[in-house]
């Protein structure tokens, strides 16, 4: 367990600051996460996510770097805060806990080790709040830059969208640099009463990076989230998706994309918690999958007691584009009230040779071909992001990166 | 122009076609009749380079190319076209893309300059007049959605755009209304040539009132048990397949 051993020393590294309220929450999270350590295979889930891959890294604790880019409204270099944006109140995580804009019922010790892991190193992270009733756009860049190093980032992100308010927020992870890293990244979402916020979150990472990602969302009375996921996993991604539907009326919707090639892995963990009645949520999620990579979607909808006129829908898809690529999934429904609906549905299937040979027949070739067939399942979730600009720059960059047959 | 000699096709270890030996010239239009299961459907196919299908004997010439040598891609851009029996829905891909897309690929296999949108734009509105198609139809993805005619015409708009040597139409009459087969008969008369050739696959003489064929073939269980000029099909209409068969063997 050399990681463990190493983030008991940059803990322990990072606690020369002053002792305050925040500290002492770290120290908390880092307790429980002690006592538990990383996960292993033999909890559900992580049956199909070996996390043992992470145990074994000798991890290097970084928060600092510098960058600089136009077309980003904040950015993050490996968690800390190196550029504001000006139109909303916003700052790191020490300030907002110490001003009050933050509660701390978000870094009090949790169930699951990584979020532990990474309130343990919330020192600098960034929270922005959201207030402007008339739309507003926010690109957020998180960064990790690592030169051949072996490192942790832990980011962490959170967002309150208030009363009312209007936002499109666009989190996009990426690395600089040819190192190891371990991406431990949290982002929080409170969405107040009558809100709307639509989340793109995306990621495109180096070869070696172990990433794994907890986004937790929270809706209150009649607020409306609409989130778009998109990964490009490398070595190993493990992303957690949790969505509480806290009041009536609060309506979700789930889209997701993931690729994954040669002998990477990917997990994907979506929970939403119908708590309250009349909530609605729609999951759509697809995944391409080639060489041996292994691939992992596991669909939870928890609809609690009282939770009347639920409707919920969920919906996963996968290609493969190989014989040895494996993608287990897998719906979850529990359900404790009975005047509701809910469905799911999961298919795995190659390419659809009529189509191919319908395209080639007009000329195509079996690349082109398979571009144009592709090209149009990724679009289905690409299509639903509603700023243009966005919504190309998204498609460009994602034909570039979807894995090749074989 | 193509020239088919003792072609044995099997699929699955089932024997299709035994034995077919066909030459068509170009300027010619030949329809191919026969009954359900006879093999029609499948020699369409092969020419097309279906990879389902096994060649276990004999050869394709086309153009004095070795036809069975080349890819499915390749074949189209030498110019063979088949309108399909049952058009396949790409759901998600513009149907104005699909076939912009195509006709650049052999427009570039051909060494030639590729369109651009408003050059594509300016060559399909002719076509789409001529095929009578609805232009909400070009923005919708590949003939999902689309009626039984509106696909057979929307393969028929897209030999007019590609402008094949080599036209196969499989069974391209079933499922249109007799107005709807007036409007592809004359959109395939418009495009006859000097230099292009058409094959009709079909059961029914219905068809060949409107493209009148120079000849006419019977294929039955893998073999062409007859050939003769379009009254050919005016007797097997009145006479049926079974007495022709009968006709055949005697």
């Amino acid at each position: 367990m050399k990681a463990v051993e190493t983030f008991t020393t940059d803990f322990e590294s990072t606690l020369d600051l002053p002792d305050d309220n925040l500290n002492l929450l770290r120290r908390e999270s880092f307790e429980e996460f002690k006592k538990h350590g990383l996960p292993t295979r033999k909890e559900e889930y992580w049956k199909y996510s070996d996390p043992s891959i992470i145990s074994n890294l000798e991890l290097e604790f970084v928060s600092s770097g510098q960058y600089e880019d136009e077309n980003y409204d904040v950015i993050l270099v490996n968690g800390k805060i190196v550029k504001r944006f000006k139109d909303c109140q916003m700052g790191d995580i020490s300030e907002g806990l110490r001003s009050g804009n933050l509660g701390e019922d978000l870094f009090k010790k949790k169930d699951k080790p990584f979020l532990n892991l990474n309130n343990a190193f919330a020192i600098n992270g960034c929270y922005l709040i959201l207030e402007s009733t008339s739309r507003q756009t926010i690109r957020i860049l998180n960064l990790i830059t690592n030169e051949g190093k072996s490192q942790a980032v832990h980011p962490r992100c959170v967002i309150i969208a208030k009363r009312n308010s209007e936002s499109v927020i666009f989190e996009e992870f990426r690395i600089m640099g040819n190192g190891t890293s371990f991406v431990n990244s949290v982002t929080d979402v409170i969405i107040e009463d009558g809100a709307n916020l639509e989340h793109i979150i995306m990621d495109d990472f180096a070869e070696n990076t172990y990433h794994v990602a907890n986004v937790c969302v929270k809706q209150y009375k009649d607020s409306n989230f609409v989130s778009h996921n998109f990964t490009m996993g490398k070595k190993f991604a493990r992303r957690d998706f949790n969505v509480e539907l806290n009041q009536s009326g609060a309506n979700c919707n789930l889209f997701g994309l993931y690729f994954v090639d040669e002998e990477n892995h990917i997990d994907h963990h979506t929970t939403i918690d119908h708590k309250e009645a009349h909530c609605n949520s729609k999951e759509h999620y697809k995944g391409i999958l080639s060489g041996k990579s292994t691939g992992v979607f596991n669909g939870r909808i928890h609809v609690h007691p009282g939770a009347q006129k639920t409707d919920a829908i969920q919906n996963n898809q996968n290609l493969l584009l190989s014989d040895d690529a494996i993608i287990h999934t897998k719906p979850e429904l529990e359900i404790y009230a009975d005047d509701v609906k809910c469905t799911h549905g999961a298919t795995i299937g190659p390419l659809d040779e009529k189509g191919l040979f319908y395209l080639r027949s007009r000329g195509l070739n079996r690349k082109e071909a398979q571009q144009i067939l592709m090209r149009a399942y990724v679009n289905e979730i690409i299509e639903n992001v509603s700023d243009e600009k966005i919504r190309s720059e998204l498609m460009e960059l994602i034909l570039d990166r979807l894995p090749k047959e074989g | 122009m193509l020239k088919i000699e003792n072609l044995h096709v099997s699929i699955g270890g089932n024997q299709i076609l035994k034995g077919i030996n066909l030459e068509v010239k170009a300027g010619e239009t030949h329809a191919i009749m026969g009954p359900n299961g006879s093999g029609k459907s499948t020699l369409a196919q092969v020419l097309a380079g279906h990879e389902e299908y096994e060649i276990t004997d004999g050869k394709i010439e086309y153009l004095s190319k070795d036809l069975l040598g080349m890819d499915i891609e390749e074949r189209a851009c030498e110019g063979i076209f088949l309108a399909f029996q049952y058009p396949v829905e790409l759901p998600g891909v513009n149907n104005t893309y699909f076939l912009k897309s195509a006709l650049n690929a052999q427009r570039k296999y051909r060494g030639e300059k590729e369109m651009d949108a408003m050059e594509f734009i300016d060559l399909i509105g002719d076509k789409i007049k001529l095929l009578n198609l609805k232009d909400s139809l070009l923005k919708r993805p590949v003939n999902e959605g689309f009626s039984g005619g509106e696909k057979k015409r929307n393969e028929i708009f897209q030999m007019a755009v590609l402008e094949p040597k080599l036209a196969l139409l499989d069974e391209t009459d079933s499922g249109l209304d007799i107005d709807a087969l007036r409007v592809v008969a004359n959109g395939i008369n418009s495009m006859r040539k000097e230099d292009n050739a058409i094959i009709i696959v079909t059961h029914y003489q219905r068809l060949l009132n409107y493209i009148v064929p120079d000849f006419v073939h019977v294929l039955v269980d893998g073999k062409i048990i007859n050939s003769g000029d379009k009254n050919l099909a005016l007797e097997l209409e009145e006479k049926g397949y079974d007495r022709i068969v009968e006709e055949a063997k005697a």
